[in-house]
């Protein structure tokens, strides 16, 4: 699917009547390249107009959630005469089902597109002798 | 994607198994004569005062050099190319939803364009081009005298 931004479902039908507090915010899920390398995990993650300040990646457990604001400035631009799309956050969990060092995480924003490598933990083999009674 | 009636992972029996393919296959279809041909990337935003344009596409993960923009009279073309990543040797591709290829996308704005004037922006994978006005296509006021 080539649509660069695709809405989550979770978003409220604009025409639903919505209390006034609440102001809506769209959430788009973001298209994602995922590889593995012998070593590493990689996400491209395409967020563009985010810049690096507002990105958030958190790991929890097997969880990875990462998040982005994409906020267009609010200058006299003039007259809308099409809009394809709208500023909104970007938002995406996976669930990785390999063990990742998270501290040597890395990760950086290249042209609107966040680069993220988890290196692979291996697995640790303890030995248990059995003692002979 | 298209609503899936059909979870293919509880549906172990060939007929679905098949009946899924057709499902994907005529999805893909539909969907890559919709955005395939790329006439809808990227989304674009079109904004006009009465003597400049600014039009904001996003554009991510691109290389300046490798995004092509035209103008005449009052058409605006952005072409490019999106490279496909290389990968090391022994990679493992798990998701690939980023697009690739060419992309070809001509907008028609409603005044003609000082070509010379035009200039273009990259910022974090949003590409901003401001498209002035031609001098001689400007609205001129008349005034009026009392006689």
């Amino acid at each position: 699917m080539n649509t660069l931004t695709k809405e989550n479902k979770q978003i409220l039908d604009e025409k639903t009547d919505v209390k006034e507090s609440k102001t809506q915010v769209r959430v788009y899920s973001p298209n994602v390249d995922v590889y593995e390398s012998e070593t590493s995990l990689f996400f491209r993650v395409e967020m563009p107009g985010v810049d690096e300040t507002s990105v958030e990646i958190s790991i929890e457990k097997d969880q990875l959630h990462l998040e982005g604001k994409f906020h267009i400035p609010g200058i006299d631009r003039g007259q809308v005469r099409l809009a394809e799309y709208k500023e909104g956050n970007y938002s995406r969990k996976f669930t990785i089902g390999k063990a990742v060092d998270t501290e040597k995480a890395v990760a950086k924003m290249k042209n609107g597109i966040l680069e993220l490598t988890l290196p692979k933990i291996e697995p640790k083999k303890t030995k248990i002798e059995i003692q002979n009674s | 994607m298209l609503f899936r009636i059909l979870d293919p992972q509880t549906k172990a029996n060939q007929f679905w198994r098949d009946f899924d393919r057709l499902n994907d296959e005529l999805t893909r279809s539909i969907l890559d004569d919709q955005f395939g041909s790329s006439s809808h990337f990227p989304p674009v935003n079109v904004y006009t005062k009465e003597d400049e344009a600014l039009v904001t596409c996003l554009l991510p993960g691109m290389e300046t050099d490798q995004i092509e923009i035209n103008v005449k009279d009052n058409m605006l073309s952005i072409h490019g190319k999106k490279k496909a990543e290389e990968l090391a040797e022994g990679t493992e591709v798990h998701r690939r939803e980023i697009f690739q290829g060419e992309f070809h996308r001509t907008l028609e704005l409603p005044f003609r364009v000082s070509q010379d004037q035009v200039s273009a922006k990259y910022v974090n994978g949003v590409l901003n081009i401001h498209l002035p006005r031609r001098e001689e296509d400007k609205p001129k006021k008349v005034s009026i005298s009392v006689g």
